[in-house]
């Protein structure tokens, strides 16, 4: 039997020495973990649809330069992080200096902040299921980490842009931790973007603790070119009451992967996460979603749409765990597909565990196409068949589009969207 | 105005209609009535352009263009209209956008400027008034959860803002109480002008009563077996297809139960 591939040593080796000694100590941690760590192959199940579109050759290895770059100048309505290749930018950025609300990067830390920090990273990941995300911690070289004091609230959104500049191949490694306070509120929007054309690798790791109360929303839209493989994970941990709310937006690029686990810890906690899908030509997507009900009286309530077009190809993974305490739970999760060729391909799995007697527990999936029968009604009133298809492809996803709580950021989607419909539907 | 000649049609291998004739002039008021199975639906999709049906053979002109080369949009952009039998829903296109894009795509097509959102909503409260139908229901999607009743409704305002020059109405009476019915046929009569022809398809007399014919046809296996002025329609109702030698299908299905129950 061939031995499993293993990840490269290439990788082990991890760029920027400007971080304080606890995070360093960290990195280097987790970096040794990595050695001989088997890549994931066909017979992985949470890496089944996926892996062979995983490239971590040698050259990717290399983490991609900063030093002289700026960045696009994108305006936002809102504050503005902005990292480039991973590590941040301050002159490109915008936030305010508040006492409640702490926005430092990783490498501002004093050495007991760190310290903290270093006990608390990966917390909210279950390392298992995320593989790749041990890379991140093996080579992040900057992060931000946002601390929202008791009752803070953040009065515009955030918007952290992560933007990998592709001249050369390598890799990039963002990382965020929230820590949002009781009965804090902040909406961070992560804009994952690239310029360049060469083959890179973008790893992202963005965690959020939600103390009692506490009301994070986050969207997050990746929006890399074609060149760019992305494995991101994010983790979610909420206490009593709190509200998390999620809306990730993805567009299709060689390798596009997404873990998002969440854990209901105390009562009444509840999340809602939303995603929409869009590949074409060759592109991958794949949406791994866990959400762990560990304490009764949660709700959680997850909506996942997928458009594939072309010959790509769109997995979505949803898995609800209810403990046996979690009485009184209420889990709804629902998955539509939709295929706009013959070559696309779309897999779905949904799986349930559930240990309590007491839930209320609902799924759904499905896969079509556009219907013929509304397509025909639109084209009898004189509307275009292009024109039909594009509706009927905008309605599929735009009871989600329409819940994205910033205007902006809708606008972004939507011009996304259009690009994808030109190429999606110029033969009609 | 239409000219169907000789007029063949298949689904799925069945021919449907087997050879239909028939002249609409402007501003005529035309009905084809028959029983179940007679073609009528099959000439309403036919002339609307549904690929589901095969033409086989015969010629179909509006104004003297070959309306079958035409495709579906282009038919409706020269301004052929069909109310369906069975109105489709599509959730998430709202009502509004779905008729602002139909209005605006055959306003470009006759070259005048297209209308905003605020005028169209202003002209489209106006219409849903005359077929009263709550304004609301603009915002709604298209047809999703309307009852019976207000999706015909909904036919008719399209077909009142589209303004076609052959308005095509297949059993638009169907599934109507007689409220609605009258509603509806109120505005179908506001759609009766000089310009323009209405094909009405019904398989029963009584939106005759509310919307008089100048000609009634009688379709039957695919084929007009009897033409006439309004008075055709109240001599079916008064005796029945049998009267014609023909077999109602729906009759004789329902008394075949009957007989088998015995």
């Amino acid at each position: 039997m061939k031995p499993a591939p293993t990840l490269s040593t290439a990788f082990l080796h991890p760029a920027g020495q400007a971080l304080p000694e606890p995070l360093l100590a960290l990195r280097k941690q987790r970096g040794a973990a990595l050695v001989d760590m088997p890549l994931p192959t066909r017979k992985t199940e949470n890496w089944k649809y996926s892996s062979k579109y995983l490239k971590l050759t040698d050259e990717m290895a290399i983490s991609l330069p900063t030093a002289g770059k700026t960045g696009s100048a994108l305006a936002v309505p809102g504050y503005k992080v902005v990292f480039i290749n991973g590590v941040m930018i301050p002159e490109a950025s915008e936030y305010p200096d508040l006492n409640d609300i702490l926005i430092q990067r990783f490498g501002d830390l004093s050495d007991a902040e760190a310290s903290d920090l270093a006990g608390r990273l990966d917390s909210t990941l279950d390392s298992k299921a995320v593989q790749l995300a041990g890379l991140n911690s093996a080579r992040f070289e900057d992060g931000l980490v946002i601390r929202l004091k008791p009752d803070a609230v953040l009065d515009q959104p955030l918007f952290i842009i992560h933007e990998v500049t592709a001249d050369a191949s390598g890799s990039a490694f963002p990382r965020i931790f929230v820590d949002a306070g009781r009965n804090s509120q902040i909406t961070l929007v992560e804009e994952y973007i690239s310029s360049g054309q060469e083959p890179v690798m973008v790893n992202t790791v963005t965690e959020f603790n939600l103390a009692e109360g506490a009301n994070v929303t986050n969207i997050r839209l990746s929006m890399g070119g074609e060149n760019v493989q992305h494995i991101g994970a994010t983790g979610v941990v909420q206490q009593r009451s709190s509200r998390f709310e999620s809306h990730c937006v993805g567009f299709g690029g060689p390798l596009r992967r997404h873990d998002l686990q969440v854990r209901l810890e105390g009562e009444g906690a509840e999340c809602k996460l939303n995603g929409v899908v869009v590949t074409q030509g060759k592109q991958h997507y794949d949406n791994h979603t866990t959400i762990e009900h560990i304490a009764a009286h949660c709700d959680s309530e997850e909506t996942y749409r997928n458009i594939a077009a072309d010959k790509s190809h769109a997995v979505f993974n949803g898995r609800i765990h209810i403990h046996q305490d979690a009485q009184k739970s209420n889990a709804n999760m629902n998955n539509k597909n939709l295929l706009l060729s013959t070559g696309a391909e779309i897999d779905t799995k949904p799986e349930l565990e559930i240990y309590a007697d007491d839930v209320k527990c609902a799924h759904g999936a499905t896969i079509g196409q556009l219907d013929e029968e509304s397509i025909f009604y639109l084209v009898s009133r004189g509307i275009g068949r292009r024109e039909a298809n594009v509706l009927l492809t905008m309605a599929f996803i735009n009871e989600l589009v329409v819940q994205i709580p910033v205007e902006a950021v809708r606008d972004t989607v939507q011009t996304h969207l259009n690009q994808f419909f030109d190429q999606a539907f110029q033969e009609v | 105005m239409l000219s169907i000649k000789n007029l063949h049609a298949s689904v799925e291998g069945n021919e449907i209609l087997k050879g239909i004739n028939l002249e609409i002039k402007a501003g005529e008021v035309h009905a084809i009535m028959g029983p179940n199975g007679s073609g009528k639906s099959t000439l309403s999709q036919v002339l609307a352009g549904n690929d589901a049906f095969e033409v086989t053979s015969g010629e179909v002109t509006l104004n003297g263009e070959n309306l079958l080369e035409k495709a579906t949009e282009d038919r409706a952009r020269d301004g052929v209209f069909l109310a369906f039998q069975y109105p489709v829903e599509i959730p998430g296109v709202s009502n509004m956008q779905f008729m602002r894009t139909a209005v605006n795509t055959m306003r470009h097509h006759n070259g005048e400027s297209e209308m905003n959102a605020a005028e169209f909503m202003k002209h489209a409260r106006e219409v849903s008034k005359q077929v009263d139908l709550d304004p609301a229901f603009l915002k709604r999607g298209v047809n999703e959860g309307f009852s019976g009743g207000e999706k015909k409704r909904n036919e008719i305002m399209q077909a009142l803002l589209l303004q076609p020059k052959l308005a095509i109405l297949d059993e638009t009476d169907s599934g109507l109480d007689i409220d609605a019915l009258k509603v509806v046929s109120d505005g179908v009569n506001a759609l009766r002008s000089e310009d323009r022809s209405i094909l009405m398809v019904t398989h029963y007399q009584r939106l005759l009563d509310h919307i008089v014919p100048d000609y009634v046809h009688v379709l039957s296996d695919g084929k007009i077996v009897k033409s006439g002025g309004p008075e055709l329609a109240l001599e079916l109702e008064e005796r029945g297809y049998a009267w014609l030698g023909i077999k109602d299908e729906a009759t004789a299905a329902s008394s075949a139960l009957s007989n088998s129950a015995n």
